[in-house]
């Protein structure tokens, strides 16, 4: 990586509990991103990501305040070029679909493994 | 790609070819006509000049006759005229010879030879005076004019015939020259025309051999669509291709007729394939999918993940097949140069595979229930799941007794769901707090069933059949677990014969889970166990079982309302058996909220029991009596509070069976007490469990 020019990718984290930013941050792929916030609801979320402008999204789709589906159309319309890994127990197909018809660009079920995640990590960040 | 590319150069060879002998035959044609045309001029010129040759001995011939005239002094102007139009003759052919000859040097020496006759015939043929003098004197004699004539023809002959010998052969070399140039011409002409026939052979031949084997290779492309129409006929799956308009294109294979009951797949859009098979909302999902295929955001293995139609229930439209069928559908990208061309899609009924996968699973399941039946059992304790059994027991004959209960009306229908609903979640809370999970999960599916027939539009007697059998199911499966508990001797002193010991535990057992469920606290007190006779010890134990949960669900308030009515936080249930004069006395009663008789009217009469009239002309006592009938505690939502109603129609039915009686006394929140009274010597206590 070069140091004289910052090439990490700002990261913003929407999940309610602790546990899956400690997991990204340990995460593999954490060397190209850069953590500017963490937020736990929608409303929250969509406050930090005017300020912050971050390049990559982790979105829990069950949160409170806003449905996460909304909360991605609107970050993709604000930032068009977000790329959004939507990271929630929600198992069922029909929302991972309307999420990654909504923006998102990829789908990890709660619970994951560390080699899910690099996985995923990877081809969002491809 | 090595064979395509043999396939694509060889005719473009052969086609450079052509061409070039094309060309060949062009120029064979072109100067075969030139040549033809120079053979025509060249025995023209031969003709020409075979006419010449007879000239010099005819102009020797018309000049001596010219003479001779003069001599004999005869007419001589005709002579002259003819001789004129020979030489004139013979300059023209001549000219018009060179005009044909394309060799100039040929007829330089007939030309000069000529000239010299012209020169020496000059003098005759410009003559224009009169030859002859008549006079009288003598006879005609030639004029001064006419000697000079004479002259000038002795002079013509004689160059005549000195040179008619060399115009001759001269004229005969040119003819010769033009006749062997002719010839050569026409050697000519036959080698370019042998020529050109070749070269039309060969083109022919080409070309022949480039309609056979376009032929060859449109039979090979035949064959190819024959084997590709041979594979879509007989493969199992279903292939197609979706366009981005989700239409589906004009290959397929024959299996999809099968699946989907139809045949005009070509241009059908993949939103009328799935309708009629697979509710509206799974439809959208699946063409939201699709549209994501056409996109580069999601690579293929997340888009498998989330394929919602990997394995689809789907309901034949006709009411004769209830069975469903699976159908697996698989998409895959097909890309081009620009991208997505077209989403392919397979699919497959997996029907079989699926009924396999359940069945296994069933089979794993029941192995599974086997082992944690045992190791729930080694870790419940003993009394405990003799008591759960117990209240399992008399739930299910509560439940059996709903389902068992007479039902016409929707309403009624819908009545029994709500009571199997309520005893169901009350028996799986009490079976989970037990681990004991092969149990719950029974009672977990047969809510499910019970709540499916909820949520049908309409009901019948059949919508209740599945759930009888599950019942069936579950009874067998506690059936198995109480065997296994005797063998195990887990309950061998709580549930043998002798239950009489065990009876106070089981009590305080029960008890102790209702108080944590509802976050009450109440203490048992029993008394006098012991003198209840081994006969009548099941039957007592189930209705003291259902007289203490009662008590505990429905008597018992919490802490905060006790202390408004001033009482002890901790609610107090008894339950006392005792020898009278004729018989058994049972008395459990406790310092709960008591019965409301208003209340229970009121549930009567909602549950249908009762009219309203009849419940306003009830006393007290008969609106109590009401609890005991069938039906009513499966009806209460509001009933005597919330929760569970308890089948106290069962302990009526147990005490009848006994030949005893039952009587509740109670005091709006103070008491609720039941006593129960059975003959000594009454009926057989085997009858009434």
């Amino acid at each position: 990586m070069n140091a004289a020019v910052d090439s990490t990718l700002k990261l913003l984290i929407v999940d309610d509990s602790t546990l899956i930013r400690r997991r990204v941050e340990r995460s593999q792929r954490f060397d190209r991103l850069r953590l500017v916030g963490s937020a736990a609801d929608g409303v929250e979320a969509l406050a930090l990501f005017s300020r912050t402008d971050p390049d990559v999204v982790t979105m829990d789709l069950t949160m409170p305040q806003m449905d996460g589906i909304e909360c991605i159309r609107r970050m993709v319309a604000l930032k068009p070029s977000v790329r959004i890994l939507v990271i929630s127990a929600l198992a069922d197909k029909a929302t991972a679909i309307e999420a990654m018809a909504s923006g998102a660009n990829g789908f990890l079920n709660k619970p994951f493994t560390e080699r899910q995640l690099n996985e995923a990590l990877a081809e969002l960040l491809r | 790609m090595s064979l395509a590319a043999r396939f694509d150069r060889r005719p473009v060879v052969l086609i450079v070819i052509g061409a070039l002998l094309a060309a060949a035959l062009g120029t064979a044609l072109v100067s075969g006509f030139r040549l033809a045309t120079r053979l025509r001029e060249d025995i023209a010129a031969v003709q020409a000049a075979s006419a010449l040759q007879a000239y010099p001995r005819e102009l020797v011939r018309e000049v001596s006759g010219l003479r001779e005239r003069l001599e004999v002094r005869a007419y001589a102007g005709r002579a002259l005229t003819t001789l004129r139009d020979s030489t004139r003759d013979f300059n023209e052919r001549l000219q018009a010879l060179a005009a044909l000859d394309h060799d100039p040097a040929r007829l330089a020496s007939v030309q000069q030879r000529w000239r010299g006759y012209r020169a020496a015939l000059a003098p005759v043929l410009e003559f224009r005076g009169e030859p002859y003098v008549d006079s009288d004197a003598a006879s005609t004699r030639l004029s001064a004019d006419g000697r000079g004539l004479y002259a000038s023809l002795e002079h013509a002959r004689l160059y005549a015939l000195a040179n008619a010998h060399g115009f001759d052969a001269d004229l005969a070399a040119v003819t010769g020259d033009l006749q062997a140039s002719a010839s050569a011409a026409a050697t000519r002409l036959r080698l370019l025309l042998q020529g050109g026939v070749l070269a039309a052979l060969v083109l022919a031949a080409i070309a022949a051999w480039l309609l056979l084997s376009r032929a060859r290779h449109e039979r090979a492309a035949q064959e190819a669509r024959e084997r590709t129409r041979d594979i879509l006929r007989t493969v199992r799956e279903g292939f197609f291709l979706l366009d981005a308009e989700h239409r589906i294109g004009s290959v397929w294979s024959d299996a999809l007729t099968q699946m989907f009951g139809r045949e005009d797949f070509a241009g059908l859009g993949f939103r009328e394939l799935l309708a009629g098979f697979v509710p509206e909302t799974t439809i959208a999902t699946a063409l939201k999918y699709v549209d994501l295929l056409w996109g580069d955001r999601a690579n293929e293995n997340l888009m498998k993940t989330i394929n919602p139609l990997s394995q689809l229930e789907v309901h034949s439209p006709d009411p004769l097949r209830r069975e469903p069928r699976y159908l697996q559908f698989d998409f895959h990208r097909v890309t081009g140069a620009q991208g997505v061309k077209y989403v392919l899609c397979s699919v497959v009924d997996v029907t079989a595979n699926v009924a396999l996968a359940r069945e296994l699973q069933e089979s794993q399941q029941g192995a599974d229930a086997q082992l944690e039946m045992l190791i729930g059992m080694t870790r419940t304790d003993p009394l405990q799941l003799a008591s759960f059994l117990d209240t399992a027991d008399a739930g299910l004959k509560l439940v059996n007794a709903i389902l068992r209960s007479p039902a016409r009306s929707d309403a009624d229908f819908r009545g029994k769901l709500a009571g199997l609903m309520r005893e169901l979640h009350a028996l799986k809370g009490e079976a989970s707090a037990l681990d004991l999970s092969g149990v719950a999960d029974r009672l977990h599916a047969l809510e499910t069933r019970v709540s499916g027939c909820e949520s049908r539009a309409t009901l019948s007697g059949d919508d209740f059949l599945p759930i009888v059998a599950k019942l069936d199911e579950l009874v067998a499966y506690l059936r198995g677990i109480r065997e296994i508990a005797a063998r195990l001797a887990l309950t061998e002193h709580a549930a043998p014969a002798s239950a009489t010991d065990a009876i106070a535990p089981i009590l305080e057992a029960a008890a102790a889970r209702i108080a944590l469920e509802h976050h009450k606290m109440l203490r048992v007190e029993c008394n006098g166990f012991d003198a209840i006779p081994q006969s009548l010890a099941k039957a007592l134990k189930d209705c003291l079982v259902q007289l203490v949960r009662n008590a505990a669900v429905h008597g018992i308030e919490d802490p905060e309302l006790r202390r408004t009515r001033a009482k002890g936080d901790v609610g107090v249930v008894s339950a006392r058996f005792a020898r009278t004069a004729d018989g058994y006395e049972l008395t459990v009663e406790d310092d709960g909220a008591g019965i409301a008789p208003d209340e229970v009217k009121a549930v009567a009469v909602r549950r249908g029991l009762i009219t309203e009239a009849q419940a306003a002309a009830m006393d007290t006592r008969a609106a109590i009596a009401l609890i005991f009938r069938a039906g009513f505690s499966t009806a209460g939502e509001v009933s005597l509070g919330a929760g569970r109603g308890v089948g106290m129609d069962v302990v009526a039915r147990t005490v009848r069976a006994l030949g005893g009686r039952i009587g509740v006394a109670t005091m709006p929140g103070k008491y609720t007490r039941f006593k129960i009274h059975v003959p000594t010597g009454g009926k057989d206590a085997a009858a009434a469990a």
